[in-house]
């Protein structure tokens, strides 16, 4: 899995290629956990993240309880697979899918 | 990996450098100084070689000349009757010389030019007593210019011819009239010697006037070539240092016949032969450091940094965790007992590992029974059941594992039946699982309904979630008289439903989210007619995920279809068949998740039960 962010202010964006399973999601927790400070908009670009496991719905629901002390979260571009576990998981009802 | 540190072989390098450096000056200086001191005994000898041969020639050429007029004279003397004065005087002058006397052969003088010698016993001077030997033997002496006995502030040079009456005849010279006849030789004496290659030789008279010089400044005072000389102070065959002709020169020097020979050699030419020498010594000793420079480093390269690289390696394959790496290299003692201690280390870490492992494995296969044993594991449950056939089964990837299956009667009629999944795995999740167990558990028997089990285990498990760990959860309750079946979901995956008279289909249903996730979730209340003959799966993702060594899915689709291909299988057949399948779709991929399942035939419609009966 690749992570590329872009931190512009207090926005920033992060967009995920890959896998986000259980080898890769302490990457992104520890990206999250480094960046997050300050952030009031974060954006996660799901456009080319092919698989998304429950290892990996724990770091975006943490992400989510933070943001949701410190400003907002969005998940973007969620391809249809993810979106149906999203669906499954009721994650759609918490997270604010674009 | 980059370090700070120096290589052992660049230490050892810079030191052997500064140790070679060291050694090199040290010679090259001590090769300095005795070369110096030798290149200035050979000038020193050179010098005096040559004063003495000059010196030679200088005295043989004189005596040659003075004997040849003492022979002239002795053969005068020995044609005539009588000697006296008055035809010694004649002699003089017919000569050209400086003094006669004739010694009789008692060793008395009775006829001579000088008047004070009239009578004089040569035997009463060390001097004059040397013609003695001209009674015994031999017939001509000649003796070097020095001062006489008689008067010690009169330099003459004599020499004496045996008469044939007896006695002796005895001619002498001032310097200036024998001088007269070997100057001309004097001067030739130094025209064609050399002394060195740069080096010359000066005769001056007792006036200190040159009588030859290479230089051709004959008759010309000593000044000219800029040295120096005095006699009282500098004694002879002494080297000292001047300036001649404007080159500094060692100088020695050394008085014959009247004469004072100087022999001249340049300092320069002595430190030319001393800076070849060093240079030479100097150049072949830069070669032979070169070459003990780099075999020392080639050896020590050789003995010590590779085999510690050697060491190193097997070191490195330990830290990878490769704990069967032996250590050996046995080539010198030291690194033997570096090998023996390593592996010994290695041994017992190996051994400590194993027994934390063995440790580690036994709480682990406590904790795997404590976790299977929490959950129904006997089949069939409820034998005198007959409304309903049941199986589970869980396949964790680790010892203990996250998911769970549960059922139970919540009152006489009622049977709850659910399935879930713990985030992440191993011990923290099986811990979570058993939590969520007992709460979800304690929630049905207090008589909730399913909606309210959900709400209320999740509030419960949102206390204190640090870890933020959640679960998702599908649970049933059956009214096994009714078939009247109420169930929610918590974010976990559809079960699959076949109606007696169809085939498998997902029973979608609009999911919560997953228990513990977040605090004042509602969940929904769904409700379901079941009928006899119908079938319920319960799976975990464990199942559809499953991936083989192409990192393929397993899939909802084939698990549909494969569930089709046992119609009507009992429920305990169903669980066996997927697992297999899943088994054999894996291959020999590792499993990654745990794998749960659980299947309900509703109203004894199970095959099985029918074979057995």
């Amino acid at each position: 899995m690749t992570v590329d962010k872009k931190l512009t202010g207090t926005e920033l964006i992060i967009a995920l290629a890959g896998r986000l399973d259980t080898t890769t999601a302490p990457q992104l927790e520890a990206e999250l956990k480094a960046n997050l400070p300050g952030v009031e908009h974060l954006v996660l670009d799901f456009a080319a993240l092919d698989y998304l496991s429950s290892a990996g719905l724990r770091v975006l629901l943490a992400a989510q309880k933070q943001m949701n002390k410190q400003g907002d979260m969005v998940v973007r571009s969620v391809n249809e697979t993810i979106a149906e576990i999203f669906e499954v998981t009721g994650f759609s009802d918490i997270l604010t899918i674009e | 990996m980059k370090s700070k540190n120096k290589r052992i072989s660049q230490s050892f390098l810079r030191w052997l450098l500064v140790l070679v450096s060291v050694a090199f000056l040290a010679t090259t200086v001590f090769l300095w100084i005795i070369q110096t001191r030798l290149s200035e005994e050979n000038a020193i000898s050179l010098l005096a070689l040559n004063l003495s041969d000059v010196r030679e020639d200088v005295s043989d050429a004189s005596d040659e000349n003075l004997l040849k007029l003492t022979h002239h004279v002795a053969d005068d003397l020995n044609r005539m009757k009588t000697i006296d004065n008055a035809v010694l005087q004649e002699l003089v002058n017919r000569y050209d010389i400086t003094e006669i006397n004739v010694i009789n052969e008692e060793g008395i003088i009775f006829a001579t030019t000088h008047p004070d010698f009239m009578g004089y016993d040569m035997r009463n001077g060390e001097q004059s007593a040397e013609f003695i030997g001209l009674f015994y033997g031999s017939t001509e002496y000649v003796q070097d210019y020095r001062p006489t006995t008689y008067d010690p502030s009169l330099f003459r040079k004599y020499a004496g011819v045996r008469l044939q009456r007896g006695g002796f005849v005895q001619v002498g010279y001032g310097a200036e009239r024998f001088q007269q006849d070997i100057d001309e030789f004097v001067v030739g004496v130094t025209r064609n010697r050399h002394v060195g290659s740069g080096g010359c030789i000066i005769i001056v008279d007792e006036a200190w006037n040159i009588v030859s010089d290479r230089m051709g400044n004959e008759g010309k005072n000593l000044d000219v070539t800029g040295l120096w000389i005095d006699t009282s102070s500098m004694p002879e065959n002494k080297v000292f240092v001047a300036d001649v002709y404007g080159q500094s020169c060692y100088c020695m020097y050394q008085s014959v016949e009247g004469y004072c020979i100087v022999a001249v050699m340049p300092r320069s030419e002595a430190a030319l032969s001393r800076n070849v020498s060093v240079g030479v010594t100097t150049a072949m000793q830069i070669m032979v450091f070169a070459a003990l420079f780099i075999m020392v480093f080639m050896l020590v390269k050789r003995l010590v940094v590779n085999n510690i690289y050697q060491i190193n390696d097997s070191l490195s394959a330990i830290t990878e965790g490769k704990l069967d790496t032996v250590v050996n290299v046995r080539s010198h003692v030291e690194f033997d007992e570096l090998s023996n201690d390593i592996n010994s280390t290695v041994d017992t870490l190996k051994r400590y590992i194993a027994d934390a492992a063995a440790r580690i494995d036994a709480e682990l296969a406590f904790a795997k029974a404590i976790q299977h044993s929490a959950m129904p594991s006997v089949f069939p449950p409820y034998p005198g059941r007959k409304e309903f056939d049941i199986h589970a089964a869980m396949f964790t990837a680790k010892e203990v594992g996250g998911d769970f299956y549960d059922f139970y009667f919540v009152d006489e009629d009622t049977l709850a039946f659910l399935i879930a999944d713990v985030s992440g795995k191993g011990i923290p999740a099986a811990m979570f699982m058993m939590q969520s167990k007992a709460l979800l558990k304690s929630c049905a028997e207090s008589g909730m309904s399913v909606e309210a089990v959900f709400t209320t285990a999740n509030a419960k498990l949102c206390e204190g979630n640090e870890a933020g760990m959640f679960v998702t959860a599908w649970m049933g309750l059956l009214n096994v008289k009714t078939g009247q079946l109420t169930f929610a979901n918590a974010g976990h995956n559809p079960p699959l439903l076949r109606r007696a008279d169809g085939s498998f289909e997902y029973l979608k249903s609009r999911a919560g989210f997953v228990l513990a996730g977040m605090e004042g979730i509602r969940y929904r209340k769904n409700e379901l007619q079941l009928n006899p003959g119908d079938q319920i799966y319960l799976y975990t993702d464990g199942v559809t995920e499953a991936t083989d060594a192409a990192q393929t899915l397993y899939g909802e689709q084939r698990l549909l279809d494969l569930l089709n291909a046992h119609h009507g299988a009992c429920a305990k057949a169903i669980c066996e068949a997927v697992k297999a399948d899943v088994d054999t779709f894996v291959g020999e991929a590792e499993q990654f998740d745990d794998i749960t399942m659980l299947c309900l035939n509703y109203a004894g419609s199970c095959v099985h039960e029918e074979v057995d009966a």
